[in-house]
């Protein structure tokens, strides 16, 4: 093959990068800022998370499976993203400056709920980080299990185990928070903030 | 609360209006997302061969994912436990039999909880086995250390734990040895199980996605014993002393006939026979849709508990009803949105939401309230109703109430509802 035809296949190459890269930008970004927005405490942050599992996203667009895996392995990245979101000052870029400003403010209100749904999103506190996102991937992001799974790393059998184990004990820490209540109960409860 | 509350309290509490996530323009953020990107190199795409064929997902095909968490169980109400008085109905006997019928028949040993739920993978089952008083369910007390790092303090002592043993069984074929590092092999029924001796428990998962498992210690650890058998996947999972005793555990396992595991079941729900009468008489009184039919009402032929049973009557009748109420508001016909108002209005009174405990109750409640509105209130905050009636679980019993997730599963071959 001769430099230009190498040359050629490289602008091609890249060219279908874009179209691919723009078709996964499409499908995915809106379920993406979804599960930021679900996992953070600000638009801003949020949108951070939105910006740089794109850019991730880009960089490894060869590893990026075809189909439903393409949006599993998103959120897995954004997992990553936000955890670092959390630790440092996020990079702000252009998108992520753009995106934060055009995000309504109520588009997430946290807590969201009325009293069961507080206690329970209390008693989720106490559950530990990987059944805690467990639980919230099946139940706001709608995977199943083996999707959930994927996101995590995990093997399917071990996220269904950890999903029962997870619901079981959530009950448990409910069931704990409830007896607390009963015995030192709160002189206000305020239902949303 | 049972699963079914327990998830439609934690749906409540989603965070994010997906009505206004579903207008917020990223497309017109393309362009911005494109420049930043400018300078950074793409990872090397190679040109197109021949784009290999994905298999078709049969996802929700084959029957929308439905978490009925499915307590089985037994009998003649106030009847002890004996064999030969005992009768059961063909839908309990065919419940029995979606499970791979196994029981442990160590000395002193039952069973102490079943639980069954079938999805869009197929169907998973769990089961608890105890000698003794029964274990309570171990909470877990969980640290967070100055440098972020979690940790989780186990409450139970391992004389406690190891006097219980979970099997659990699901019906789909992952690949066994990706599960099992380095097992030992050990017999267990006809077959060979693959046994890992150091399961331990994840304490810990690292940003970098580390995980470091609770080793367990001499006299204390947790082992699991995988194989397969008759189209399921089947784990037996214990805290024990060392491996004669979890291969003791395993020896015990035994496949019985239908009645024998009826039979060892804890005595606490319905009989399975009463199940459609059950049905019939929660559903006296309740204005039904033209498209109901008592097929809609998940029915795993086990009886779940009496709240539960009430729980899903309650969310078929009322997601179909909210179905016709959104779709007569998109269209304008003002006649069939009042018919489903009218409906709801009845449901304070409905046998079904009278037996139904927990969280539920209040949701539904309100969600009928603000039905004349379309609004639900929330503090300040206004909300569109339908989408916060789709915490019902509609999707899930194949009556999704938003658009797009009527499209979603058009697209993935979920039959609409019945007109």
């Amino acid at each position: 093959m001769g430099s230009g035809q190498i040359e050629k296949r490289a602008a091609l190459g890249e060219e279908l990068a874009k179209v691919r890269f723009g078709k996964l930008y499409r499908e995915q970004a809106r379920a993406i800022l979804g599960y930021a927005l679900r996992r953070t405490e600000t638009r801003e942050d949020a949108s951070d998370v939105v910006a740089e599992t794109f850019l991730v996203a880009w960089r490894r667009l060869d590893e990026v499976p075809l189909g439903r895996g393409e949006r599993l392995w998103l959120y897995a990245v954004a997992r990553r993203v936000t955890a670092n979101i959390r630790r440092a000052e996020g990079r702000r870029t252009r998108l992520s400056e753009r995106l934060a400003e055009m995000l309504p403010a109520e588009l997430s209100v946290q807590p969201q709920s009325d009293g069961k749904a507080s206690d329970v999103l209390r008693a989720m506190a106490g559950l530990g980080d990987e059944e805690r996102e467990l639980l919230l991937l099946v139940t706001w992001d709608e995977l199943s299990p083996s999707e959930a799974a994927k996101v995590l790393g995990l093997t399917q059998i071990a996220a269904r185990s950890r999903l029962h184990r997870a619901r079981r004990r959530l009950r448990a820490l409910l069931e704990e928070q409830e007896s607390a209540g009963r015995r030192s109960p709160r002189p206000h409860t305020e239902e949303a903030r | 609360m049972n699963t079914r509350e327990l998830e439609v309290s934690l749906a409540a509490g989603d965070p994010v209006r997906q009505d206004l996530l579903d207008q917020v323009d990223l497309m017109g953020l393309e362009a911005e997302l494109l420049a930043e990107l400018d300078g950074e190199q793409p990872a090397p795409l190679p040109l197109p061969a021949r784009v290999p064929r994905r298999a078709r997902r049969l996802a929700l095909a084959t029957g929308i994912a439905i978490l009925a968490a499915v307590t089985a169980v037994a009998l003649l109400a106030g009847s002890t436990s004996h064999r030969a008085s005992r009768a059961y109905g063909a839908e309990l006997v065919r419940f029995a039999e979606s499970t791979p019928l196994l029981l442990l028949e160590g000395p002193g040993w039952r069973v102490e909880d079943l639980n069954q739920y079938k999805g869009r993978e197929g169907t998973q089952g769990f089961m608890d086995f105890v000698t003794g008083k029964p274990v309570p369910d171990e909470s877990v007390r969980v640290t967070t250390g100055g440098n972020g790092a979690i940790g989780e303090v186990r409450t139970l002592p391992a004389a406690v734990r190891q006097r219980q043993v979970e099997l659990s069984w699901h019906t789909d074929d992952p690949d066994l040895s990706a599960t099992v590092p380095h097992p030992v092999r050990l017999p267990v029924l006809d077959t060979t199980a693959l046994v890992n001796t150091h399961a331990g428990r994840i304490i810990f998962t690292s940003n970098a996605g580390r995980q470091v498992v609770e080793p367990g210690k001499p006299g204390d650890r947790q082992m699991s014993a995988t194989w397969t058998e008759d189209g399921y996947r089947l784990e037996l999972r214990a805290d024990v002393p060392d491996l004669a005793a979890f291969a003791e555990r395993l020896s015990w396992l035994a496949k019985v006939d239908s009645e024998t595991w009826l039979d060892a079941m804890p005595a606490k729900v319905v009989k399975a026979a009463d199940h459609e009468e059950a049905v019939r008489e929660m559903l006296r009184g309740i204005p039904l849709p033209g498209n109901f039919k008592p097929a809609r009402i998940p029915d795993e032929g086990l009886a779940t508990d009496r709240s539960q049973l009430a729980g899903q009557v309650t969310a078929t009748v009322s997601c179909l009803w909210f179905r016709q109420w959104g779709e007569a508001r998109r269209s304008g016909d003002r006649g069939a949105q009042l018919e489903a108002e009218r409906a709801m209005a009845s449901a304070p009174r409905w046998p079904a939401v009278r037996q139904m405990e927990g969280g539920l109750t209040e949701t539904l409640l309100k969600l009928v309230k603000s039905m004349p509105s379309g609004v639900w209130q929330f503090g300040p905050h206004r909300y569109r109703l339908l989408p916060k009636a789709e915490g019902l679980g509609c999707a899930r019993l194949g009556i999704p109430l938003l658009p797009r997730k009527i499209e979603r599963q058009r697209e993935h071959g979920v039959p609409l509802p019945p007109q």
